[in-house]
């Protein structure tokens, strides 16, 4: 009896853990099928060519135009910006909270960094509109509405994400690596430099891979200092207004509707195969480390 | 252990040195209330879909039609926003910029230009001689049903406009009769234009509260659908933000609910407080680039 009664114990356990498996699973499925379904055909009917391809988007214009490659190249735009500006500070500062940094300074700045990372967008956002843009304006030409700006916001929106995850896999290179280069006659900055952080590559990569996915999809920041013009291709400038695939989604969604709407899902689409793109790579760095 | 203490001192003095820096910039930009009429201006528009850009963009003919096209000329790099608040930050914050938004939304955050010669007030706008402005309009088809007629006669009724000015709109009509409950029941379906569509929601509250038997079905999926749907019948009214086309005019009933006044706004440094209204259609197709270009 008393092991029947722990069998069904554990079979009920099983099912309820197997189910909290699922659910993760059953959202992925069901918002990539809400995505295709609302958005291919949408893409079909633009034409594929004059969607992807098209850098005039003007939706209410007669006859109407939803050409989103001008979204595109801002968003590579803005998030190479950022990985400009987020890698070398945040890579540096994991190096330096991994192995230089004395105790009471760890202290401070290692809580700083995880509330940076639970700071909500909107406040970066805020921020930006109101410090950042500011600031470019009065230092560079332009009205600081701007790819600099956006790549700023984002560029400080990274790091938490590029500290935290450099530093815990320059931690976790084994002790013995060090000990061999120091057993060579190395100083500590070779040893840091030549040995513990190569070893520790494909973390350092993978926290940049997390920190391009997270510069990617971020909207609300973005929304409030890329001042959202859809710019043609041979306009784009880094002092320049630009508008990337999430803006265009957000700006436009509250009062859009027929082919206007499946237009916008449509770019959550083409948003969407960018992130499948930037895991899938994910994926292939881990494996390959895996195999090394 | 001597290296790290060199090493935190110089991430100290990093700091605060940047933290001086950012505040050494600052500071000019605060003292500097001359204004330099030779800066670019700075153009900030809503985002396309929104209902206030239509109507603006049209009455500024920004919107240039021709035959069977409609080409929205707004000057490429124009800043595009998603919302009334973020048009005002954004005006407040570049002493440069203009925008605009809709008159109920004017606070002291920015200034509101006249516009040829008149000041955009509430009585400007309902006495017509401040031009931005768009009707909130009810539409129907032929004779209307003793309840639609009731219910426009209560929108129209000194509670309806009381609802209407609390709302921040300009009533159209200037009516001193109190509507009384009618005890009517049955059911009246409304579509049309998301701007209207909070006050019409407000309207129909009220109407409930009076006439508790009737129902309404509401769908807000912008004026165009409203027009179209109150013409073929499958709508008792049609709700709009913009004006009839004569196409559409000749075939229904329009009745005024209000009048939303849309104000041009400027940062509250710069000396203008009077546009011409093509100088501002030059701002917006981008063919004035400057403030001293502005007569």
């Amino acid at each position: 009896m008393q092991t029947r009664h722990s069998n069904i114990n554990e079979i009920i356990m099983q099912a309820i853990f197997f189910l909290s498996a699922l659910i993760s699973v059953i959202a992925v499925l069901a918002i990539c099928l809400f995505l295709f379904m609302r958005g291919i055909p949408a893409i079909s009917e633009i034409g594929f060519m004059d969607f992807i391809f098209n850098e005039k988007w003007a939706p209410t214009n007669t006859p109407a135009s939803y050409g989103i490659l001008s979204m595109i190249v801002g968003s590579v735009y803005v998030t190479a910006g950022a990985i400009v500006i987020g890698v070398p500070i945040g890579l540096m500062c994991a190096i330096f909270l991994a192995e230089f940094c004395p105790d009471n300074v760890y202290k401070v700045v290692k809580p700083a960094v995880n509330l940076l990372a639970g700071i909500p967008s909107i406040i970066y956002g805020f921020f930006g509109m109101e410090a950042i843009v500011p600031l470019v304006r009065e230092n560079f030409r332009g009205n600081g509405y701007s790819i600099l700006s956006s790549a700023i916001i984002l560029g400080i929106m990274i790091l938490p994400t590029i500290i935290s995850i450099s530093e815990s896999s320059i931690r976790a290179v084994p002790e013995n690596y060090a000990e061999g280069s120091y057993g060579l006659g190395a100083t500590k900055e070779e040893t840091v430099f030549k040995v513990i952080v190569p070893a520790a590559k494909s973390g350092v990569l993978t926290s940049i891979i997390l920190g391009i996915g997270r510069a990617v999809g971020e909207t609300m920041a973005v929304v409030m200092v890329a001042g959202n013009s859809v710019m043609p291709l041979d306009q784009i400038g880094i002092l320049k207004p630009i508008r990337t695939l999430t803006t265009n989604i957000v700006t436009e969604m509250s009062y859009a509707s027929g082919l206007h709407e499946s237009a916008l899902i449509s770019t959550g689409v083409v948003l969407f195969v960018f992130i499948i793109m930037l895991n899938t790579s994910l994926s292939l760095i881990k494996s390959k480390a895996q195999r090394n | 252990m001597k290296k790290n203490k060199v090493l935190s001192m110089i991430a100290l003095v990093l700091v605060s040195a940047l933290a001086l820096a950012g505040c050494a910039q600052e500071n000019p930009s605060e003292q500097g209330d001359n204004f330099d009429l030779g800066k670019d201006i700075t153009v900030v528009a809503r985002d396309a879909a929104s209902g206030t850009r239509g109507a603006f963009h049209e009455i500024m003919k920004i919107i240039v039609k021709e035959n069977d096209t409609e080409v929205d000329k707004l000057v490429v790099g124009a800043l595009e926003f998603d919302g009334t608040d973020k048009v005002i930050t954004a005006v407040e914050g570049d002493k440069y910029g203009i925008g605009y938004i809709s008159l109920g939304s004017v606070s002291d955050r920015i200034k509101a230009v006249s516009v040829n010669g008149t000041e955009p007030t509430v009585e400007n706008v309902r006495d017509g001689s401040y031009s931005v402005s768009r009707p909130f309009l009810l539409v129907t088809k032929g004779t209307e049903s003793e309840l639609v007629k009731d219910f426009l006669k209560f929108t129209e009724s000194t509670q309806g406009q009381a609802i209407t000015d609390e709302m921040k709109f300009i009533g159209a009509v200037d009516s001193s009769e109190e509507y009384t409950a009618s005890g009517m029941s049955g059911t009246i379906k409304v579509a049309g234009s998301t701007s209207v569509a909070p006050l019409m929601e407000k309207l129909q509250e009220a109407y409930k509260e009076l006439n508790p038997d009737v129902v309404f079905e509401t769908q807000a999926q912008g004026s165009s659908q409203g027009i179209k749907a109150a013409i073929d019948g499958s709508y008792d009214i049609g709700m709009s933000s913009r004006e009839l086309k004569e196409e559409e005019a000749s075939e229904l009933n329009r009745h005024v609910l209000a009048i939303d006044g849309i104000a041009v706004i400027v940062n509250n440094e710069n000396p203008k407080s009077d546009l011409a209204s093509e100088d501002i259609t030059n701002i917006y197709i981008g063919e004035i680039t400057k403030w001293n270009e502005v007569k």
